[in-house]
């Protein structure tokens, strides 16, 4: 409106007031008919025609109104669950194992699989068809794939630390006896040192007393450790058991795309075109309905 | 019989006193003879019941005669199996008598490594694997009744028998003992229980423990990462689906409108021919896990049990100790009717 330069204000005030209002009236018109007749993409376009233009008619420049356009700000959320119905149809076949929950009217959660454990991974962004992914969860994901290639799984260095924790633990259950045959050992040694030493003790002894002093606290110490070792190594497999989780719900996730898509590269490229992807699959608004049922057979 | 009611009678009395004794011991000979005769004769089922229900029942001791005693009851009660079996042509289990004439069944494809017999306690005979002693499944002629033993079928089968045969030999081996439970049913009348047998979709089997840590549903979860088949979760948060190859689905579930979260396996499977024993049998991935948390995955037997008849219990004939059924060395761990 700033842009546009009228010279003779005082006749072009109430025109341009006019054209305004039209454009307004002619923009909520073409919208409560595109909506009334479920003309999706045509409501996609009337709420982004900049981005309608430059991605499915390839014009570029191709400013919004934002004068028309925020008259339905407000109705962000109806809309968003009006147009979620046709899009999360059309996502339920081209990104089978995404999964979505209606928290509030119009804003969706996205779920990864519906197996035992999955991850909430972002949210679903309706009106501008595009997925929000959670970016910690994506970038495990990512990783996982990455580390795929080199026939590594996310958690695996993890695991397989406290696996190796875990065996030095359990060697210490196992080794009680030698331990304590050891320490009794050790005392009976001290104790014929201990009578040997007396106000002229000579460095050697002292120096093996200390020894084996040491020696004994070593062997306290480990036997301190053994004491709570069971549980210790009971935690540790409960850590295993949630990281090998993790692992599983990132390979389920890793097939799941792999098995869609081919590629976690092919992935991200559908992500990128899936405003353009979905909207030519909407045939214009009419025949929408032949291209899904065309889709399923 | 009466020593001081006969020493006061006349040797009149005493000599016809004696012939009536005679005669019916004779009497109970020929019923004897004739009882065996029907049951190796007979074609039709209800004569061979009827037959067997009797001659198990059957004490021939006595002061007069002497008969000796060539069969058990826990005979009778194979032969009753093998001629049932036999009428309807399936010939895979092979009762034959051994040299302490005592009969023994074999199946086939397993015959040349184990054999199995009943072990009679009082009206239930357990058919019962001679090796480990586990009782497959329990007859039960007088309130017709043939149930499985949940606990025994994982025992022989899964933990012992896969070791030395098959998987395809072991389901062919059950085969025959299922046939013999749809022939009570059909021709006889018998309520039977399959247990973990039953193939029909929708059928649940309980497990003992009333609650089930999740994390054991964690581990089926990660061990299926090394294969093709995946865990998912079941829309109520109810439980697990595993889904295996052909649309077979095992459930570890519970109902989700049942407060008490009873949980329990069910299999389903397009064609209702896969019972949870065949995906134990079949699938290693679940049979490791199965096994590796038995104590909180083991299924219930539910084994009917009838209130004993007060009236009849005097006559129960204690079996000779040859028959004495060995119950302590069927519990192994725990309560032998949990599986």
């Amino acid at each position: 409106m700033i842009d546009e330069k009228h010279e003779n204000k005082a006749v072009d005030i109430s025109s341009l007031i006019e054209r305004q209002i039209a454009a307004k009236i002619k923009y909520l018109q073409e919208l409560n008919e595109a909506v009334d007749a479920h003309h999706d993409r045509e409501v996609y376009q009337l709420l982004d025609n900049q981005r309608y233009a430059k991605e499915i008619e390839h014009r570029e420049q191709q400013p919004n109104n934002q004068g028309v356009m925020s008259l339905v700000n407000d109705l962000a959320d109806q809309l968003s669950n009006y147009l979620s119905v046709k899009l999360i149809k059309y996502l339920g076949k081209t990104y089978p194992f995404f999964y979505y929950e209606e928290y509030q009217t119009g804003h969706y959660r996205i779920y990864f699989g519906n197996w035992w454990d999955r991850r909430q991974f972002g949210e679903l962004d309706v009106l501008n068809v595009r997925f929000s992914f959670d970016q910690t969860e994506y970038a495990k994901l990512q990783k996982s794939f990455e580390l795929a290639k080199d026939n590594k799984r996310y958690n695996s260095d993890r695991i397989e630390k406290i696996s190796s924790e875990n065996d030095r633990l359990q060697g210490l259950i196992d080794h009680q006896r030698e331990r304590e045959e050891e320490r009794q050992s050790v005392e009976s040694q001290l104790e014929e040192i201990n009578a040997r030493s007396g106000l002229f003790e000579s460095n050697k002894n002292k120096e093996t007393r200390q020894e084996l002093v040491d020696q004994l606290q070593k062997l306290e110490d480990e036997e301190q450790e053994a004491r709570t070792a069971s549980k210790t190594i009971h935690e540790n497999e409960q850590v295993v058991l949630s990281l090998s989780k993790e692992n599983t719900i990132l390979s389920y996730e890793q097939k799941s795309i792999i098995d869609t898509f081919g590629s976690f590269e092919d992935f991200e490229l559908a992500n990128r075109n899936l405003y353009a992807d979905y909207l030519a699959s909407l045939e214009g608004g009419n025949s929408e309905e032949g291209k899904v049922s065309a889709d399923e057979q | 019989m009466n020593n001081s009611k006969t020493l006061s009678s006349s040797p009149r009395e005493r000599l016809t006193v004696l012939a009536d004794s005679f005669k019916d011991v004779l009497k109970m000979g020929q019923k004897y003879v004739d009882l065996v005769d029907q049951l190796a004769q007979t074609e039709d089922p209800q004569e061979m019941l009827s037959a067997t229900s009797q001659l198990v029942k059957l004490d021939l001791q006595n002061a007069f005669v002497d008969f000796p005693q060539h069969y058990q009851a826990a005979d009778y009660y194979l032969i009753f199996m093998g001629r049932l079996l036999e009428k309807h042509g399936i010939d895979a289990v092979q009762v034959s008598e051994n040299v302490r004439h005592e009969f023994i069944a074999r199946i086939e494809p397993i015959a040349d490594s184990d054999s199995f017999k009943f072990m009679v306690n009082g009206d239930e005979a357990a058919f019962t694997e001679q090796g480990e002693q586990e009782p497959l499944f329990y007859l039960d002629l007088k309130n017709r009744l043939m149930q499985f033993d949940n606990r025994a079928l994982v025992n022989y089968f899964i933990v012992r028998a896969l070791t030395s045969h098959s998987d395809l030999d072991l389901r062919n081996a059950v085969k025959p003992l299922i046939a013999f439970a749809n022939e009570l049913q059909t021709d006889l009348d018998f309520t039977i229980n399959l247990g973990i047998l039953n193939t029909e979709n929708g059928r649940s089997f309980n497990l003992v423990q009333p609650d089930l840590d999740l994390t054991v549903i964690d581990q089926l979860f990660v061990a299926t990462a090394e294969n093709d088949y995946m865990l998912m979760n079941l829309p109520k948060n109810n439980g697990a689906q595993l889904v295996l190859d052909q649309g077979i689905k095992l459930d570890i579930a519970f109902d989700p409108d049942d407060y008490s979260q009873q949980w329990f396996f069910a299999v389903n499977d397009p064609t209702a021919q896969v019972s949870f024993f065949d995906t134990l049998l079949h699938y290693h991935l679940i049979r490791k896990w199965y096994l590796d948390n038995r104590s909180a995955l083991a299924v219930r037997s539910d084994k009917m049990v009838l209130a004993p008849d007060e009236e009849e219990s005097d006559e129960y004939v204690e079996p000779t100790e040859v028959f004495t059924p060995q119950v302590g060395t069927l519990e192994e761990d725990g309560d032998q009717h949990d599986e």
